[in-house]
This record gives C-alpha cells, sequence and structure tokens, in this order.
C-alpha cells in the first residue's frame, strides 16, 4: 500500500514535471496562426450562445435555463467536452442548491452528478424525481443507469420496469437487456435485443439513431460475454456505421480488437490526437502492445492529461489511470489501488474485470476477494474474466 | 413523450464518461520577491472565447490575430477576476505581456502578471472568481513560488474562492517533512534493506569465538557493536545516495538492485559461515555504499528542483535513518534478552539467516535474470 502510493506520487511528480518541461509560453508570429478550433459545429454553438444571453438577462427563468442545461448536456455528449457539463451546472445555478427543486431540475442536476461519480446525490435526486412524477421515463431510465453503475442490479431491474410503463419498447428491453446482460442472463438478454431491434427498425425514425446505437453496441458486448466473437464484431461494426463517432462503442471495439490481439486495427480505429480520453487510453495500449512509433509520446500525452485530472482534484479516470498504471507503466501495487479505489464507486464487468488484473500482476489476489463474490453473486459471465477469476482464485 | 425519451438516451453514454480531457482550468503561477509578485496566468481560449466570443470570423477557430486585437478586453475580464491582497491592502495587479501556450486540453492565453503591493509580502489573499458564474466545474490551479524555491499550491472552485497563504512558513520546514516521510515509506517497504539490517544485527549480541557463536556479556558491550554497525552503514549510504542524487557518480540500477541482493546473502550466509570480514562495521559500510545508491534511484524518479535539493536529501536520508533505528530499537533489545537461551546461537540466528539467504537468493535470480517470481 505504501509503495503503490509512494509510486502514484511519484508518477504524479513525474508527469508534472515532463508536462512543465514541455510547457514553454512562446509568442506567435503570425496573426494567422491557429490556436485553438472549437469543438462544436456553429448552429449549435450560435443557439447555444443566444440561450445564454436570454438567460444572463433572464436568470430566474426556469423555462430558458432547462433548455440551454439540456443543450449544454447534448453538447457535452455530442463533442465529447466535459466543459458543457460545468456550464449546465452554472446555467442551473438558480436551483442548484435547493434541497427540493422542480422535478426538471432534479433530473438535470442528477445527469451531471452521475456523470461526475457523484452517484449518491444522483440517486437522492432521482429518487424524489420518481417519487414527484411515477411516469417520468427519463428519471427512471437515469436512474436505473445509476444503480447498474454502482451495482445495484436488483434496483435498476425494478427501474427498468418502470420504464417498460412509458418508453417506447426498444428503450425498455434495452434498459432490461443491460442488466440482464450482467447478472447471468446474457442468452436471453441477446435474444430479447435482437427481437426488439428487428422490430423496432420500422418504427423507429431516422433521428433515432443513438437508440439503435445504443442497443446495438450493448448486444455486441453481450455477444462478447456469450463467446461469440463473429456476432460481437458484426454488431460492433454495425453499431460503428449508425454512428462512427460514438465514442462509448468506439471504447467497446478497441477493447474488443485488443482481446484479440488485434492491435494494429485499435490504432487504425483512434487518431493519434484524439481528445477523448478512455479512447487514447486504448491506443497507447495497442501501440504500447505492438511497439509503434509513437507507443512513447502518446503514453506521455495520457499521463499528462491523467495528472491535469489530479491537479484539479477529479476522480471520475480511475478506471482508465488503473490500466493506464497497471498495463503503461507496470506499477502493479498503485494499479490495485487505483482499481480497488475505482470498484468502491462503479461496478461494471470493465471495473471488475481490471481489479482482477491488477490483484493478479500485484500478487494479492485477496485484494480482489469482493469482486470475486460480486461475481459469484451476480453470476456475471465472460470467458476473459472468469479466466481471470480463475488465476485469482489460485493459491 | 418521443422527444423525452430521446433526450434520455444521452444518458448511458455521458454515465460511462466517454469524455475528452478535463473540465475547465486555469493555471495561475505566483512568484513572490520581498514585497512584487510576478507571475503568469494561463487561461483556456476555449473558455475565453464562452465569455468574450473569440472567434471573430466564426470559422470555428481562433487564430493569434483574433486573440491579440482582443487583448484590452481579456485583461480587463481578467483583472476583474483576481485579487491579491494582504492584510486587506491590496496589491494592484497589472498585465505586463501576453503569450500563449499549449496545455494537453487545447490552447491557453499566458498572461504575464506583475503586482507591487505596500510591504513585503508575507501572507497573501488572493481572491478568485474567473469563470464561476458559466462554468461551475471550472477550477484555478495556484502554485506560489518564493525566493527560496518553496512552494504552495491551492486549488479555487465555485465554493471556495479565497485562499490565504503564508509564503514564509511554507516552507522550507513542510517540504522537508514530507521527504522525511518519503525516506521512512522508502525504508519501510524496502524488503532488502531491512533484512540486511537484521542480518548485519542478528549476531550484534554474540561474539565469535572460533567457528562458534557465544552471548556478549553485557548489554553496553552489544550496544556498541550495533552502534559501529549503524553508524558504519548510515555513513557509507549516505555519500553514495549524495554521489547518486547529484548525479556524480551513476550505476544502472539493475545491476544495483542485483548487488544489493546478494549483499543480504552474503551477509545471512556469513551469519552460518564466516566468509566476510570479522569486524562487521567494514561490511556495513562496504555494502551500505551499496544501499545507497538504491536509495538514490527512489530519490531521483522524484526529480527533486534543484533549488531544494540539498534538503530534499537530507530530509529523505533523515527518513531512513528514522526506520533503521525504529528496526534496531525492536530487534536489538529482543535479541539480546534470548541471547543466553540454548536455541538462540545455534537455531535462532541459523534458521533466520537460512530463511534471509533463501529469500535474497530469490532476489538475485529475479533481479539478475530479470524475472518475477516472488510474492515482494
Amino acid at each position: 500500500m505504501r509503495v503503490s502510493l509512494l509510486v502514484c506520487g511519484f508518477g504524479t511528480l513525474l508527469a508534472l514535471v515532463a508536462g512543465s518541461a514541455i510547457a514553454a509560453p512562446y509568442r506567435p508570429q503570425a496573426d494567422s496562426e491557429v490556436l485553438e478550433t472549437l469543438p462544436a459545429g456553429p448552429a449549435s454553438d450560435r443557439a447555444a450562445r443566444a440561450l445564454r444571453a436570454l438567460t444572463v438577462r433572464d436568470p430566474g427563468n426556469l423555462d430558458l435555463a432547462l433548455r440551454l442545461a439540456e443543450l449544454q448536456i447534448a453538447r457535452a455528449r455530442g463533442t465529447s467536452d466535459p466543459r458543457e457539463l460545468g456550464r449546465a451546472q452554472a446555467t442551473l445555478a438558480p436551483w442548484w442548491n435547493e434541497a427540493d427543486p422542480p422535478v426538471p431540475v432534479l433530473v438535470l442536476r442528477a445527469t451531471i452528478e452521475q456523470s461526475n461519480h457523484v452517484f449518491g446525490a444522483a440517486r437522492t435526486d432521482l429518487e424524489r424525481a420518481v417519487a414527484a412524477e411515477p411516469k417520468n421515463a427519463q428519471a427512471w431510465l437515469t436512474l436505473a443507469t445509476v444503480q447498474q453503475v454502482t451495482g445495484d442490479l436488483r434496483g435498476a431491474g425494478e427501474s427498468c420496469r418502470h420504464v417498460a410503463e412509458t418508453a417506447i419498447a426498444l428503450v425498455a428491453t434495452t434498459c432490461r437487456a443491460s442488466i440482464d446482460g450482467v447478472s447471468g442472463n446474457a442468452a436471453q438478454a441477446y435474444d430479447a435485443l435482437d427481437d426488439a431491434l428487428i422490430r423496432s427498425s420500422s418504427e423507429l425514425r431516422k433521428g433515432e439513431t443513438s437508440l439503435r446505437v445504443w442497443a446495438t453496441t450493448l448486444q455486441a458486448e453481450i455477444a462478447e460475454r456469450l463467446a461469440r466473437p463473429d456476432d460481437a464484431e458484426r454488431l460492433y461494426r454495425a453499431s460503428r456505421v449508425l454512428d462512427p463517432n460514438d465514442a462509448y462503442t468506439t471504447a467497446a471495439y478497441a477493447d474488443f480488437l485488443l482481446d484479440a490481439g488485434r492491435d494494429a486495427e485499435v490504432l487504425n480505429l483512434i487518431a493519434r490526437d484524439t481528445p477523448v480520453d478512455t479512447l487514447l487510453l486504448r491506443r497507447v495500449q495497442a501501440a504500447a502492445r505492438s511497439g509503434s512509433a509513437d507507443a512513447a509520446s502518446s503514453a506521455d500525452d495520457l499521463g499528462q492529461r491523467f495528472a491535469a485530472l489530479r491537479a484539479r482534484g477529479d476522480r471520475v479516470h480511475l478506471r482508465e489511470e488503473a490500466r493506464y498504471t497497471l498495463e503503461i507503466l507496470k506499477a502493479s501495487d498503485a494499479a490495485l489501488d487505483l482499481a480497488l479505489d475505482n470498484w468502491r464507486v462503479q461496478k461494471e464487468p470493465l471495473d471488475a474485470r481490471i481489479v482482477l488484473e491488477a490483484a493478479i500482476a500485484a500478487r494479492r489476489p485477496q485484494a480482489a476477494g469482493e469482486v470475486l463474490a460480486w461475481m459469484e453473486a451476480t453470476g456475471l459471465e465472460g470467458g476473459k474474466l472468469r479466466e481471470l477469476a480463475r488465476k485469482a482464485q489460485m493459491p | 413523450m418521443i422527444a423525452r425519451i430521446l433526450f434520455a438516451l444521452c444518458l448511458p453514454s455521458v454515465a460511462t464518461t466517454a469524455l475528452a480531457h478535463k473540465p475547465s482550468d486555469s493555471y495561475l503561477t505566483l512568484r513572490i520577491d520581498e514585497t512584487t509578485i510576478d507571475g503568469q496566468w494561463d487561461i483556456a481560449l476555449r473558455d475565453l472565447d464562452a465569455v468574450l466570443d473569440l472567434d471573430g470570423n466564426a470559422d470555428g477557430r481562433i487564430d493569434w490575430g483574433e486573440l491579440r486585437r482582443r487583448f484590452a478586453e481579456i485583461d480587463a475580464y481578467a483583472q476583474s477576476h483576481l485579487a491579491l491582497s494582504l492584510a486587506g491592502a491590496s496589491c494592484p495587479l497589472s498585465i505586463a505581456d501576453h503569450e500563449v501556450d499549449r496545455h494537453s486540453d487545447g490552447g491557453y492565453v499566458v498572461l504575464i502578471l506583475h503586482a507591487a503591493c505596500p510591504s513585503r509580502v508575507d501572507a497573501l489573499a488572493v481572491d478568485y472568481s474567473l469563470l464561476f458564474d458559466i462554468d461551475a466545474q471550472h477550477r484555478g490551479l495556484l502554485k506560489l513560488e518564493s525566493g527560496s524555491g518553496s512552494v504552495a499550491s491551492a486549488v479555487f472552485s465555485a465554493s471556495s474562492r479565497r485562499q490565504s497563504l503564508a509564503p514564509a512558513e511554507l516552507s522550507a520546514f513542510r517540504q522537508f517533512r514530507a521527504y522525511v516521510a518519503d525516506g521512512i515509506q522508502h525504508i519501510a517497504a524496502g524488503f532488502d534493506h531491512l533484512l540486511f539490517l537484521v542480518a548485519l544485527l542478528l549476531p550484534s549480541v554474540l561474539v565469535r569465538n572460533g567457528r562458534r557463536w557465544v552471548p556478549v556479556t553485557s548489554f553496553p558491550r552489544a550496544l556498541r557493536s550495533v552502534a559501529g554497525t549503524v553508524t558504519a552503514f548510515t555513513a557509507a549510504h549516505s555519500v553514495t545516495l549524495s554521489l547518486a542524487t547529484l548525479s556524480i557518480v551513476s550505476l544502472p540500477s539493475r545491476l544495483v538492485e542485483s548487488l544489493i541482493a546478494l549483499s543480504v546473502l552474503l551477509t545471512a550466509v556469513d551469519n552460518i559461515w564466516p566468509i566476510l570480514p570479522r569486524r562487521r562495521w567494514q561490511v556495513a559500510f562496504a555494502f551500505g555504499l551499496l544501499h545507497g545508491f538504491g536509495f538514490a534511484s527512489v530519490l531521483m524518479d522524484l526529480k527533486l528542483p534543484p533549488s531544494s535539493l540539498a534538503l530534499s536529501l537530507f530530509g529523505f536520508n533523515v527518513g531512513v535513518e528514522i526506520g533503521q533505528l525504529v528496526l534496531v530499537l525492536v530487534l536489538v533489545p529482543l535479541v539480546y534478552l534470548v541471547r543466553d537461551t540454548r536455541t538462540y546461537p545455534r537455531a535462532g540466528l541459523t534458521f533466520a539467516s537460512l530463511f534471509i539467504a533463501l529469500l535474497s537468493s530469490g532476489w538475485l535470480i529475479e533481479r539478475g535474470l530479470d524475472v518475477r517470481f516472488l510474492p515482494f
């Protein structure tokens, strides 16, 4: 423990030193030198600016604030830019600290809280929202997500049941399948998604691709857990055809390729300059495994991003940082500490996996006891996870 | 209904944090020199754009020309969101120059700051309110430096907008304490160093009589031998620790680590079959030189600031000594008490040394061949 803390400290210091070595302010020579590229499309940017101008003039107007905050959260998703979440929080400032704000504020506040991994507060807000509006499908679905991420699968199943009462079939099925897929009913979840996707193909309109992406990627992940790599591959590709920029799908597909030893494909899939940390992590892993030329420099970049997050006190990237610490820094004790810290907050299959991997590498299999017990209790499937669990249980 | 549900679809992905970079930060560095403060303030162009609309030609990019034309507004905006003061008297802030830089999340403008305070700066209050009105997750990361190189840091957030810092006491002492703690941690976690000391000290309550060990007659005698051994070890590793940290001598770390394992092995074996010089302090000194290189590799990983190198070196060393002393205080009285029993010289010493010898041969193989099979 002490050693790993030390290693962590060194890592931070090293990264900070490296960061400061690169950082050298300068004076550009030409007016035309581009210093920054703004992420979002101009249309959504104009809309956000116009709405913000209105809210500045009328700060107590709940309707305006909700529209702006929703737009900002949508932009956070579209551009993968966490700044937009902080902006949405600022937009909701007049209601943010209220104990009992209007239901739409509760739901948006919970959305922002959960993205900052403040799951307890998010859950409280959502429980209050569904108590006030038992037919609010969005609140139920968000609640199901929070419950699933934090490992409350029974609660998540209950919430999905409420989603099913009010939402279209594919939403309800996907909600349910995301829980079945990690609780021993993967085969059933896979078939349910298959049915629902086929049946809904006529029902869905063009703008609703994000729902199909969500369902298809989930089905791909479940196929992986069922040891059906060909189906997984086909579904990941299908999902990426629907939305090539979905960072979640790209990360899951990259993990699939990494497990298959197809490192070169990961390097093609994810650009060297991706702004998304979760994607850069996969690229760094692929680069390191294949000995690619940019392995060291991308690893440094990623290390700096983690150091910058730590400097501001953020703890939302623990899962990725644990993977980075284990595979790139090869500091297995420090990685295990990070993975266990993360496990306290998040309990998805990837979170279980990094604990097992780090515990095995650090030769502290007893540290993975809680994860093993959880896998036992939930019946989580997956060849890779089972294999790691066996290794962790070997005397 | 569908519209509401559609919005809900953002949620799974947001929850799994496929987020880029980090939220908004600004980096404020202040250097105090008597009554003046110089510094730099790095503010993200994306953040300034949200407030001041920097992208004049709306092409989705901010270039140096667009930025340059807006310096006056940027300065006014920045200055109205940062205030430095000492005991209620303000230190008026001016912006001397503008540069640019890149951080891990994009382009930043770098404001070169200058402030003149009415008196010598010993306790500085910083009021920071940049961007909180438009971004509730914004943080201001402050680094404070003073002439001696000492550093304090603080994080400003929407709920913590004022920080008081006292650079005078921040002291060399606090930094020193941190390095002492590092030293203690290192020795406590460094089984090889600890076992080396144990192997050295186990026979300190005995004297060699031919091929046999007999108990010492008095505690002071045992203590003298311990003191000699520990002092020699300390002196030796301090020398090499300093030489290596100051980059005067450097050895490949795998070689050093392997030799350290060998030193533990030889010392343990010597307790059973004498192979090393009779005088323990000589052994301690010779091998101490090696262990110093081992300590240094830890300290060098810290990339110490040159200004406080001596201090940190000393602090780390003090920490190592404290750790050692604790071991001595626990071990020596214990073995002194059991020295007279029939079993200690024969069985206790032999088995303990054998165990250490086995373990260190394991390390030697691991380190020499770069493989790993031991649990620590």
